[in-house]
């Protein structure tokens, strides 16, 4: 009795991540090359090409490790993981928390926050350039009605938080870096991940920087995201702050 | 001569695309990688005023026994609107199963249930769209015991019933036919009319055990006996707007405007041909 389709797509699947499925394998014509080896080729592909996938959206996870590694550990996450969408850019979510487990990996405390960096580039990359508050904006509101306003980060915004430098670690692992040596107990980072015109970047943040923008994006007002800065850093000064920021086109609309 | 052959639009191209503009009868492009608001996609959408577009979907899984995913077809049909592509088109094979996406083309048996199935999905993908799509022949490394009919039959079947045109992939045809041990003049029963693309690539040769077995990674020059397969198909169907496809390895954008030049002159002779006969 052959497979009925939906059947035979589960088992397909089944056996594609390695649990190997005899009445699938029944179900293929051998020869030559038996259906077991021609089952192999797919299998293969599909690792091989979200790996690659990874590839490109950790480029910096890749860098640091080398290549014969990243393949290793992202075939690894693909096992246990497989995409629920077709758009590869959006695969890899839970690759952080992946590598913050993965063993082999475990000489390099970092390496899941630069996992974590690197997704919060690729999600600010894909994000629309919506139009950013401006300072025009910010003079049309009445000063005495600021506090209570509550401001919406641009889409794709994202704080990244290590204890390790990895803004230092990340410009040593870009193509055509000098090698620069981080000294790893050098003091930790937090950065903001942004949509910028024509990519994606990342700018440095103060504690009290870091702690407003997670009160904002919390959805917390000015004063109370002030009030969580200050607790976070005594010198954090709002309006300084919030002109670098306004500068840095990271707001997106005021509320 | 007008350019009747196109070339995949890739990222390692766009900005000397955009720059120089060179001639090419079609850009294509794999609709999921740019359903997003990236620079890319941006930069992609700058290219509508200049070049006719051809949307080739990947993911769409039209074989899949449990249907098409609504939101990304959504997502493709917002695409297709803001691009306003001349042709649409995805594969005869399937990659979901239980939600999970395998990332692959992967083959279908071909019998009266995946053919059911597989009409249902493209009369959903046409109504969605409000046209008529191309779905394209696989490159495949296995075949099932339990098909009933061939890939050809399979094919002309799903074009009458759901109404869809046929994109003939001349590699595929090769690869499938040496890795099946078939004969790939058996894809020249296809019925001409709905045959609306042609689809060139290069493969490679590995070794399974031993054998060779064609594989269709887009990652060279289209073989000899691939374009001898194209003037075939050329000749009994007449000529149609051809791509040049090429994923890995992507070399300099010259070569792949070279290829299709190759490809124009096999099109033009066939329309000369045509009106002489």
């Amino acid at each position: 009795m052959p497979l009925a389709l939906p059947d035979l797509q589960a088992a397909f699947a089944a056996h594609i991540v390695g649990d190997d499925r005899a009445d699938l394998v029944a179900s293929v014509v051998g020869d030559s090359i038996p259906a077991a080896a021609r089952l192999r080729v797919y299998r293969h592909h599909v690792f091989h090409s979200l790996a690659t996938a990874l590839s490109t959206t950790f480029p910096t996870v890749q860098a640091l490790v080398g290549d014969e590694f990243f393949r290793a550990m992202a075939r690894a996450f693909v096992a246990g993981t497989l995409p629920t969408h077709p758009v590869l850019s959006e695969y890899g979510a839970g690759f952080a928390s992946f590598v913050e487990g993965y063993a082999p990996a475990g000489g390099l405390p970092y390496l899941a926050d630069m996992a974590r960096l690197d997704w919060a580039l690729n999600v600010a990359f894909h994000s629309p350039a919506a139009p950013r508050l401006g300072a025009a904006d910010l003079a049309a509101v009445p000063a005495e009605q600021l506090p209570a306003k509550s401001v919406s980060l641009a889409p794709g915004a994202a704080v990244v938080r290590s204890v390790y430098p990895i803004d230092r670690i990340w410009a040593a692992a870009q193509p055509g870096a000098s090698g620069e040596t981080v000294e790893l107990a050098s003091g930790g980072a937090r950065l903001l991940a942004l949509r910028r015109a024509d990519d994606a970047g990342f700018v440095t943040l103060s504690t009290g920087e870091a702690g407003f923008l997670e009160a904002l994006a919390a959805g917390q007002s000015l004063e109370d995201a002030a009030t969580a800065a200050l607790s976070a850093e005594p010198a954090f000064d709002l309006s300084t702050t919030f002109s670098r920021l306004l500068a840095s086109q990271i707001f997106a609309a005021m509320q | 001569m007008k350019p009747v052959a196109g070339i995949g639009l890739r990222a390692p191209h766009l900005a000397e695309i955009a720059h120089d503009k060179p001639a090419a009868a079609f850009l294509e492009i794999h609709a999921e990688n740019y359903l997003s608001a990236s620079p890319t996609s941006q930069a992609v959408e700058k290219l509508r005023c200049d070049y006719i577009f051809s949307i080739h979907a990947v993911g769409l899984s039209l074989g899949a026994a449990e249907g098409v995913d609504e939101a990304h077809l959504a997502r493709v049909a917002a695409l297709t609107g803001r691009l306003q592509p001349a042709y649409v088109s995805d594969h005869l094979s399937w990659s979901v199963t239980g939600g999970r996406y395998l990332n692959d083309l992967l083959p279908l048996p071909y019998t009266e249930e995946a053919l059911d199935a597989v009409v249902r999905n493209v009369d959903l993908l046409q109504e969605r769209l409000g046209r008529q799509v191309a779905i394209e022949n696989p490159s495949c490394y296995l075949g099932f015991a339990h098909s009933t009919m061939s890939e050809p039959e399979f094919l002309s079947e799903l074009a009458r019933r759901s109404g869809c045109g046929l994109l003939i992939d001349a590699n595929n045809i090769h690869v499938t036919a040496h890795n099946l041990r078939l004969d790939p003049r058996a894809w020249l029963a296809l019925p001409a009319d709905a045959i609306t693309q042609y689809h060139l690539a290069g493969h490679a040769v590995n070794d399974a055990g031993g054998e060779p077995i064609l594989i269709d990674d887009h990652g060279s020059r289209v073989a000899d006996a691939v374009w001898t397969l194209f003037g075939e198909l050329v000749r009994r169907f007449g000529a149609r707007p051809t791509l040049i496809e090429w994923d890995t390895d992507v070399p300099a954008l010259a070569v792949l405007l070279d290829e299709a030049q190759r490809a124009d002159a096999i099109l033009s002779a066939a329309s000369h041909a045509a009106r002489a006969a």
